[in-house]
Protein backbone atom coordinates (compact mmCIF):
# COMPACT_ATOMS: atom_id res chain seq x y z
CA UNK A 1 0.00 0.00 0.00
CA UNK A 2 3.12 2.35 1.48
CA UNK A 3 4.55 1.54 -2.47
CA UNK A 4 1.32 2.35 -4.28
CA UNK A 5 0.89 5.78 -2.67
CA UNK A 6 4.80 6.71 -2.53
CA UNK A 7 4.72 6.56 -6.44
CA UNK A 8 1.29 8.06 -6.96
CA UNK A 9 2.35 10.92 -5.27
CA UNK A 10 5.65 11.04 -7.05
CA UNK A 11 3.34 10.58 -10.06
CA UNK A 12 0.99 13.67 -9.36
CA UNK A 13 4.00 16.06 -8.48
CA UNK A 14 5.99 15.44 -11.20
CA UNK A 15 2.85 15.91 -13.29
CA UNK A 16 2.01 19.31 -11.83
CA UNK A 17 5.41 20.36 -12.28
CA UNK A 18 5.52 19.95 -15.76
CA UNK A 19 2.61 21.60 -16.00
CA UNK A 20 3.58 24.23 -13.82
CA UNK A 21 6.92 24.53 -15.64
CA UNK A 22 5.66 24.19 -19.54
CA UNK A 23 3.08 27.15 -18.12
CA UNK A 24 6.39 29.12 -17.67
CA UNK A 25 7.53 27.98 -20.83
CA UNK A 26 4.25 29.52 -22.76
CA UNK A 27 4.46 32.46 -21.11
CA UNK A 28 8.23 33.18 -21.52
CA UNK A 29 9.58 30.93 -24.03
CA UNK A 30 13.40 30.30 -21.93
CA UNK A 31 14.96 27.67 -23.40
CA UNK A 32 15.58 26.72 -19.70
CA UNK A 33 11.80 25.99 -18.56
CA UNK A 34 11.45 23.90 -21.99
CA UNK A 35 14.50 21.81 -20.65
CA UNK A 36 13.11 21.76 -16.90
CA UNK A 37 9.36 20.80 -18.64
CA UNK A 38 11.29 17.88 -20.66
CA UNK A 39 13.04 17.02 -17.42
CA UNK A 40 9.65 16.36 -15.70
CA UNK A 41 7.88 14.98 -18.60
CA UNK A 42 10.49 12.42 -18.84
CA UNK A 43 10.65 11.56 -15.15
CA UNK A 44 6.73 11.63 -14.91
CA UNK A 45 6.53 9.14 -17.60
CA UNK A 46 9.16 7.29 -16.16
CA UNK A 47 6.68 6.88 -12.52
CA UNK A 48 3.76 6.62 -14.28
CA UNK A 49 4.52 2.99 -16.42
CA UNK A 50 6.39 1.70 -12.65
CA UNK A 51 3.02 2.96 -11.61
CA UNK A 52 0.81 1.32 -13.35
CA UNK A 53 2.73 -1.68 -13.71
CA UNK A 54 2.27 -2.08 -9.59
CA UNK A 55 -0.67 -1.44 -9.75
CA UNK A 56 -1.91 -3.98 -12.34
CA UNK A 57 0.32 -6.63 -11.40
CA UNK A 58 0.99 -6.18 -7.77
CA UNK A 59 4.96 -6.40 -8.68
CA UNK A 60 7.59 -3.93 -9.72
CA UNK A 61 9.31 -4.25 -13.62
CA UNK A 62 12.35 -6.40 -13.45
CA UNK A 63 13.19 -8.02 -16.85
CA UNK A 64 13.79 -4.61 -19.03
CA UNK A 65 14.89 -0.98 -19.20
CA UNK A 66 11.20 1.07 -19.61
CA UNK A 67 11.06 3.22 -16.99
CA UNK A 68 14.83 3.40 -16.96
CA UNK A 69 14.97 4.56 -20.48
CA UNK A 70 13.02 7.99 -19.60
CA UNK A 71 14.57 8.39 -16.20
CA UNK A 72 17.99 8.36 -18.10
CA UNK A 73 16.26 10.84 -20.82
CA UNK A 74 15.53 13.29 -18.10
CA UNK A 75 18.86 13.20 -16.24
CA UNK A 76 20.27 14.28 -19.72
CA UNK A 77 17.73 17.39 -19.47
CA UNK A 78 18.92 17.93 -16.20
CA UNK A 79 22.45 17.84 -17.36
CA UNK A 80 21.88 20.32 -20.61
CA UNK A 81 19.76 22.16 -18.36
CA UNK A 82 22.74 23.11 -15.79
CA UNK A 83 24.56 23.45 -18.62
CA UNK A 84 22.18 25.78 -20.25
CA UNK A 85 22.25 28.33 -17.12
CA UNK A 86 25.89 28.35 -16.88
CA UNK A 87 27.85 31.35 -17.81
CA UNK A 88 31.39 30.59 -19.44
CA UNK A 89 33.23 32.05 -16.84
CA UNK A 90 31.63 29.35 -14.60
CA UNK A 91 32.59 26.56 -17.40
CA UNK A 92 35.88 27.45 -17.10
CA UNK A 93 36.23 27.10 -13.03
CA UNK A 94 38.11 24.82 -11.04
CA UNK A 95 37.93 23.88 -7.42
CA UNK A 96 39.12 20.42 -5.63
CA UNK A 97 35.43 20.26 -4.26
CA UNK A 98 33.55 18.62 -7.65
CA UNK A 99 35.86 15.67 -6.37
CA UNK A 100 33.66 15.03 -3.75
CA UNK A 101 31.04 13.85 -6.60
CA UNK A 102 33.15 10.52 -7.08
CA UNK A 103 34.24 9.91 -3.65
CA UNK A 104 30.74 9.93 -3.22
CA UNK A 105 29.21 7.71 -5.74
CA UNK A 106 31.67 5.42 -7.01
CA UNK A 107 31.55 3.06 -3.92
CA UNK A 108 27.76 2.92 -4.35
CA UNK A 109 28.28 2.36 -8.13
CA UNK A 110 29.98 -0.41 -7.52
CA UNK A 111 27.47 -1.98 -4.48
CA UNK A 112 24.76 -1.21 -7.44
CA UNK A 113 27.02 -3.35 -9.97
CA UNK A 114 27.20 -6.03 -7.81
CA UNK A 115 23.92 -6.19 -6.79
CA UNK A 116 21.93 -5.00 -10.11
CA UNK A 117 21.92 -4.48 -13.61
CA UNK A 118 25.16 -3.23 -14.71
CA UNK A 119 24.36 -1.38 -18.28
CA UNK A 120 21.58 0.70 -16.61
CA UNK A 121 23.53 1.48 -13.38
CA UNK A 122 26.52 2.78 -15.77
CA UNK A 123 24.48 4.67 -17.73
CA UNK A 124 22.56 6.49 -14.63
CA UNK A 125 25.26 6.83 -11.92
CA UNK A 126 27.28 8.36 -14.69
CA UNK A 127 24.93 10.77 -15.94
CA UNK A 128 24.35 11.54 -12.29
CA UNK A 129 27.89 12.38 -11.53
CA UNK A 130 28.14 14.48 -14.28
CA UNK A 131 25.32 16.44 -13.04
CA UNK A 132 26.48 16.58 -9.72
CA UNK A 133 29.77 17.47 -11.04
CA UNK A 134 28.78 20.42 -13.01
CA UNK A 135 26.31 21.36 -9.54
CA UNK A 136 29.48 21.12 -7.05
CA UNK A 137 31.32 23.76 -9.39
CA UNK A 138 28.59 26.02 -10.33
CA UNK A 139 27.54 26.16 -6.30
CA UNK A 140 31.30 27.18 -5.22
CA UNK A 141 31.17 29.53 -8.34
CA UNK A 142 27.90 31.35 -7.20
CA UNK A 143 28.66 31.50 -3.61
CA UNK A 144 31.59 33.67 -4.92
CA UNK A 145 29.79 35.99 -6.73
CA UNK A 146 27.45 38.72 -5.76
CA UNK A 147 24.16 40.32 -6.66
CA UNK A 148 21.76 38.23 -8.63
CA UNK A 149 24.44 35.55 -9.95
CA UNK A 150 24.52 35.14 -5.95
CA UNK A 151 20.71 33.43 -6.57
CA UNK A 152 22.06 30.43 -8.85
CA UNK A 153 23.29 28.51 -5.64
CA UNK A 154 19.58 27.80 -5.54
CA UNK A 155 19.40 26.00 -8.44
CA UNK A 156 22.32 23.92 -7.61
CA UNK A 157 21.64 22.90 -3.82
CA UNK A 158 18.11 21.63 -5.72
CA UNK A 159 20.29 19.82 -7.81
CA UNK A 160 22.51 17.92 -5.76
CA UNK A 161 19.83 17.64 -2.91
CA UNK A 162 17.82 15.10 -5.52
CA UNK A 163 21.09 13.58 -6.45
CA UNK A 164 22.13 12.80 -3.23
CA UNK A 165 18.34 11.63 -2.00
CA UNK A 166 18.19 9.27 -5.76
CA UNK A 167 21.95 7.90 -4.68
CA UNK A 168 20.65 7.10 -0.58
CA UNK A 169 17.12 5.59 -2.75
CA UNK A 170 18.80 3.49 -4.68
CA UNK A 171 21.18 2.11 -1.71
CA UNK A 172 18.43 1.22 0.80
CA UNK A 173 16.91 -0.08 -1.96
CA UNK A 174 19.46 -3.00 -2.11
CA UNK A 175 19.10 -3.28 1.79
CA UNK A 176 14.81 -3.80 1.58
CA UNK A 177 13.82 -4.27 4.54
CA UNK A 178 9.98 -4.40 4.03
CA UNK A 179 6.73 -3.25 2.32
CA UNK A 180 5.74 -1.18 5.33
CA UNK A 181 6.82 2.49 7.01
CA UNK A 182 9.35 1.15 8.59
CA UNK A 183 11.48 0.60 5.15
CA UNK A 184 13.42 4.17 4.97
CA UNK A 185 13.28 4.01 0.86
CA UNK A 186 9.77 5.13 0.99
CA UNK A 187 10.78 7.89 3.33
CA UNK A 188 13.69 8.53 1.04
CA UNK A 189 11.29 8.46 -1.66
CA UNK A 190 9.15 10.72 -0.30
CA UNK A 191 12.19 13.56 0.42
CA UNK A 192 12.50 12.99 -3.55
CA UNK A 193 9.61 13.67 -4.61
CA UNK A 194 9.25 16.89 -2.73
CA UNK A 195 13.11 18.30 -3.74
CA UNK A 196 11.93 17.78 -6.83
CA UNK A 197 9.06 20.26 -7.04
CA UNK A 198 11.59 22.42 -4.86
CA UNK A 199 13.38 22.19 -8.31
CA UNK A 200 10.30 24.47 -9.97
CA UNK A 201 10.93 27.57 -7.92
CA UNK A 202 14.99 27.24 -7.42
CA UNK A 203 14.64 26.85 -11.69
CA UNK A 204 12.54 30.14 -11.73
CA UNK A 205 15.20 31.99 -9.46
CA UNK A 206 18.01 30.91 -11.72
CA UNK A 207 16.14 32.02 -14.78
CA UNK A 208 15.70 35.77 -13.45
CA UNK A 209 19.15 36.24 -12.69
CA UNK B 1 4.85 -21.39 -36.32
CA UNK B 2 4.72 -17.99 -37.81
CA UNK B 3 7.02 -17.85 -40.77
CA UNK B 4 7.34 -14.36 -41.00
CA UNK B 5 10.41 -13.54 -43.44
CA UNK B 6 8.21 -15.33 -46.15
CA UNK B 7 5.20 -13.32 -45.54
CA UNK B 8 8.00 -10.46 -45.55
CA UNK B 9 9.33 -11.40 -49.50
CA UNK B 10 5.58 -11.54 -50.27
CA UNK B 11 4.60 -8.39 -49.18
CA UNK B 12 8.43 -6.95 -50.24
CA UNK B 13 8.48 -7.91 -53.34
CA UNK B 14 5.45 -6.13 -55.19
CA UNK B 15 6.51 -2.90 -53.78
CA UNK B 16 10.15 -3.32 -54.88
CA UNK B 17 9.06 -3.91 -58.33
CA UNK B 18 6.70 -1.05 -58.07
CA UNK B 19 9.26 1.12 -57.07
CA UNK B 20 10.97 0.58 -60.49
CA UNK B 21 8.09 2.30 -62.35
CA UNK B 22 6.79 5.00 -60.20
CA UNK B 23 9.91 7.25 -60.29
CA UNK B 24 13.18 8.73 -58.81
CA UNK B 25 10.02 11.60 -56.71
CA UNK B 26 8.60 8.21 -55.06
CA UNK B 27 11.64 6.24 -53.51
CA UNK B 28 10.99 8.07 -50.21
CA UNK B 29 7.97 6.46 -49.66
CA UNK B 30 8.89 3.23 -50.93
CA UNK B 31 12.04 3.09 -48.81
CA UNK B 32 10.42 4.14 -45.72
CA UNK B 33 7.49 1.68 -46.13
CA UNK B 34 9.91 -1.38 -46.43
CA UNK B 35 12.21 -0.32 -43.87
CA UNK B 36 9.00 0.06 -41.56
CA UNK B 37 8.02 -3.33 -42.68
CA UNK B 38 11.68 -4.89 -42.18
CA UNK B 39 12.41 -3.07 -38.83
CA UNK B 40 9.19 -5.00 -37.55
CA UNK B 41 10.63 -8.59 -39.05
CA UNK B 42 13.84 -7.84 -37.40
CA UNK B 43 11.95 -7.03 -34.10
CA UNK B 44 10.14 -9.67 -33.82
CA UNK B 45 13.87 -11.82 -33.74
CA UNK B 46 15.32 -9.75 -31.59
CA UNK B 47 12.29 -9.73 -28.98
CA UNK B 48 12.42 -13.34 -28.81
CA UNK B 49 16.12 -13.29 -28.34
CA UNK B 50 16.03 -10.60 -25.05
CA UNK B 51 12.53 -13.19 -24.27
CA UNK B 52 15.07 -16.22 -24.13
CA UNK B 53 18.23 -14.26 -22.41
CA UNK B 54 16.01 -12.74 -19.52
CA UNK B 55 13.48 -16.12 -19.22
CA UNK B 56 10.62 -13.81 -19.46
CA UNK B 57 7.19 -14.86 -19.53
CA UNK B 58 4.86 -13.87 -22.16
CA UNK B 59 3.54 -10.69 -20.38
CA UNK B 60 6.34 -9.64 -19.32
CA UNK B 61 8.14 -9.59 -22.69
CA UNK B 62 5.10 -7.77 -24.18
CA UNK B 63 5.22 -5.08 -21.61
CA UNK B 64 8.34 -4.80 -20.53
CA UNK B 65 10.85 -5.96 -24.00
CA UNK B 66 8.62 -5.49 -27.21
CA UNK B 67 7.77 -1.76 -26.15
CA UNK B 68 11.48 -1.20 -26.21
CA UNK B 69 12.90 -2.74 -29.12
CA UNK B 70 10.19 -2.11 -31.73
CA UNK B 71 10.47 1.64 -30.55
CA UNK B 72 14.36 1.82 -31.28
CA UNK B 73 13.85 -0.26 -34.40
CA UNK B 74 11.37 2.50 -35.51
CA UNK B 75 13.62 5.23 -35.20
CA UNK B 76 16.74 3.75 -36.48
CA UNK B 77 15.26 3.88 -40.36
CA UNK B 78 14.44 7.69 -39.49
CA UNK B 79 18.02 7.98 -37.64
CA UNK B 80 19.69 6.93 -40.78
CA UNK B 81 17.66 9.40 -43.20
CA UNK B 82 18.35 12.42 -40.36
CA UNK B 83 22.08 12.11 -40.47
CA UNK B 84 22.96 11.10 -44.29
CA UNK B 85 20.40 12.69 -46.08
CA UNK B 86 20.14 15.75 -43.45
CA UNK B 87 15.79 16.53 -44.70
CA UNK B 88 13.90 19.61 -44.51
CA UNK B 89 11.49 19.38 -41.42
CA UNK B 90 8.19 18.31 -43.37
CA UNK B 91 9.54 15.50 -45.24
CA UNK B 92 10.38 14.17 -41.13
CA UNK B 93 7.13 14.12 -40.55
CA UNK B 94 6.34 11.61 -44.12
CA UNK B 95 8.89 9.73 -43.29
CA UNK B 96 8.42 8.63 -39.76
CA UNK B 97 4.72 8.38 -40.17
CA UNK B 98 5.20 5.91 -43.12
CA UNK B 99 7.58 3.85 -40.99
CA UNK B 100 5.05 3.25 -38.25
CA UNK B 101 1.93 2.63 -40.40
CA UNK B 102 3.68 0.02 -42.39
CA UNK B 103 5.47 -1.16 -39.13
CA UNK B 104 1.25 -1.74 -37.69
CA UNK B 105 0.26 -3.07 -41.21
CA UNK B 106 3.02 -5.84 -41.42
CA UNK B 107 2.46 -6.52 -37.50
CA UNK B 108 -1.19 -7.10 -38.05
CA UNK B 109 -0.74 -9.08 -40.95
CA UNK B 110 1.33 -11.68 -38.82
CA UNK B 111 -1.33 -11.17 -35.94
CA UNK B 112 -3.61 -12.38 -38.37
CA UNK B 113 -2.11 -15.31 -39.77
CA UNK B 114 -1.42 -16.76 -36.78
CA UNK B 115 -4.70 -15.82 -34.75
CA UNK B 116 -6.97 -16.00 -38.09
CA UNK B 117 -9.75 -13.89 -38.84
CA UNK B 118 -12.83 -15.07 -37.68
CA UNK B 119 -13.93 -12.34 -35.27
CA UNK B 120 -14.33 -9.32 -37.05
CA UNK B 121 -15.28 -7.54 -34.23
CA UNK B 122 -12.28 -8.05 -32.08
CA UNK B 123 -10.30 -7.56 -35.53
CA UNK B 124 -11.58 -4.13 -35.98
CA UNK B 125 -10.84 -3.02 -32.56
CA UNK B 126 -7.26 -4.51 -32.69
CA UNK B 127 -6.58 -2.88 -35.90
CA UNK B 128 -7.83 0.24 -35.44
CA UNK B 129 -5.91 0.35 -31.60
CA UNK B 130 -2.68 -1.15 -32.30
CA UNK B 131 -2.93 1.01 -36.03
CA UNK B 132 -3.29 4.27 -34.24
CA UNK B 133 -0.93 3.13 -31.36
CA UNK B 134 1.89 3.06 -33.37
CA UNK B 135 0.56 6.25 -35.39
CA UNK B 136 0.55 8.01 -32.37
CA UNK B 137 4.48 6.27 -31.34
CA UNK B 138 5.42 7.85 -34.70
CA UNK B 139 3.75 11.08 -34.30
CA UNK B 140 5.43 11.77 -30.77
CA UNK B 141 9.06 10.97 -32.74
CA UNK B 142 7.86 12.88 -35.73
CA UNK B 143 6.87 16.36 -34.41
CA UNK B 144 9.07 15.94 -31.78
CA UNK B 145 12.11 15.62 -34.25
CA UNK B 146 11.00 18.17 -36.24
CA UNK B 147 11.35 20.61 -33.34
CA UNK B 148 14.72 18.89 -31.62
CA UNK B 149 17.36 18.52 -34.62
CA UNK B 150 16.70 22.43 -35.40
CA UNK B 151 18.03 22.91 -32.29
CA UNK B 152 21.40 21.90 -31.86
CA UNK B 153 21.73 21.80 -28.05
CA UNK B 154 18.77 19.68 -27.47
CA UNK B 155 19.79 17.09 -30.46
CA UNK B 156 21.10 13.95 -28.42
CA UNK B 157 18.94 14.82 -24.79
CA UNK B 158 15.68 15.52 -26.97
CA UNK B 159 15.81 12.69 -29.18
CA UNK B 160 16.35 10.14 -26.28
CA UNK B 161 13.85 11.90 -24.65
CA UNK B 162 11.29 11.37 -27.74
CA UNK B 163 12.57 7.82 -27.81
CA UNK B 164 11.45 7.01 -24.50
CA UNK B 165 7.94 8.83 -24.23
CA UNK B 166 7.34 6.73 -27.29
CA UNK B 167 8.40 3.79 -25.63
CA UNK B 168 6.28 4.51 -22.44
CA UNK B 169 3.33 5.07 -24.48
CA UNK B 170 3.85 1.69 -26.25
CA UNK B 171 4.78 -0.04 -23.25
CA UNK B 172 1.66 1.71 -21.38
CA UNK B 173 -0.64 0.65 -24.41
CA UNK B 174 1.10 -3.03 -23.98
CA UNK B 175 0.41 -3.31 -19.91
CA UNK B 176 -3.30 -2.27 -20.13
CA UNK B 177 -3.70 -4.81 -22.91
CA UNK B 178 -1.65 -7.59 -20.96
CA UNK B 179 -4.22 -7.32 -17.94
CA UNK B 180 -7.01 -7.83 -19.75
CA UNK B 181 -10.79 -7.44 -19.05
CA UNK B 182 -12.47 -3.17 -18.82
CA UNK B 183 -8.60 -1.81 -18.91
CA UNK B 184 -7.85 -3.94 -22.34
CA UNK B 185 -10.80 -1.63 -23.56
CA UNK B 186 -9.36 1.24 -21.91
CA UNK B 187 -6.05 0.45 -24.26
CA UNK B 188 -8.11 0.27 -27.51
CA UNK B 189 -9.49 3.60 -26.91
CA UNK B 190 -6.36 5.30 -25.92
CA UNK B 191 -4.53 5.96 -28.91
CA UNK B 192 -8.06 6.79 -30.79
CA UNK B 193 -8.72 9.52 -28.09
CA UNK B 194 -4.50 10.83 -28.43
CA UNK B 195 -4.43 11.34 -32.06
CA UNK B 196 -7.73 13.09 -31.84
CA UNK B 197 -6.80 15.25 -29.31
CA UNK B 198 -3.55 15.59 -30.87
CA UNK B 199 -5.30 16.67 -34.37
CA UNK B 200 -7.54 19.17 -32.54
CA UNK B 201 -4.34 20.60 -30.18
CA UNK B 202 -2.61 20.85 -33.66
CA UNK B 203 -5.64 22.51 -35.26
CA UNK B 204 -6.04 25.29 -32.87
CA UNK B 205 -2.24 25.86 -33.21
CA UNK B 206 -3.04 26.62 -36.92
CA UNK B 207 -5.82 28.38 -36.52
CA UNK B 208 -3.66 30.50 -34.14
CA UNK B 209 -0.76 31.01 -35.97
CA UNK B 210 -1.69 30.85 -40.04
CA UNK B 211 -4.47 32.92 -40.03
Amino acid sequence: MIELLDNFSQFLVTLLATIGAGILFYKSRVQAYLLLTCFFGTFMLGTLYWTLHFLLFNYTPQIFYVSEFVWIASYMFLLTLGYTLSTPDERKFRHPAVWLVPIFCIPQLILYLLRGDILFNLLICGLTMAVAWYSTRGLVYARRQSGKLRAMKFFHIAVLRIIILEYCLWTSSCFWISDTYTNPYFWIDFLLTASLFALLPATKKAVST
Amino acid sequence: MTYIENIFVCIAGPLLLATLYMGKKYYGIFFFCIAGMGVCLLSAYINTFFAKIYNADFINATTQIAPVVEEIMKLLPLLFYLLVFEPKPEKINMAVLIVATSFATFENICYLIENGAAQFSFILVRGFGTGAMHIVCGAIASYGLVYVWQHGWLRIAGTFGLLGASITFHAIYNLLIAHGGITQYIAYSLPVITMFVGKVINEIYKSKHYT
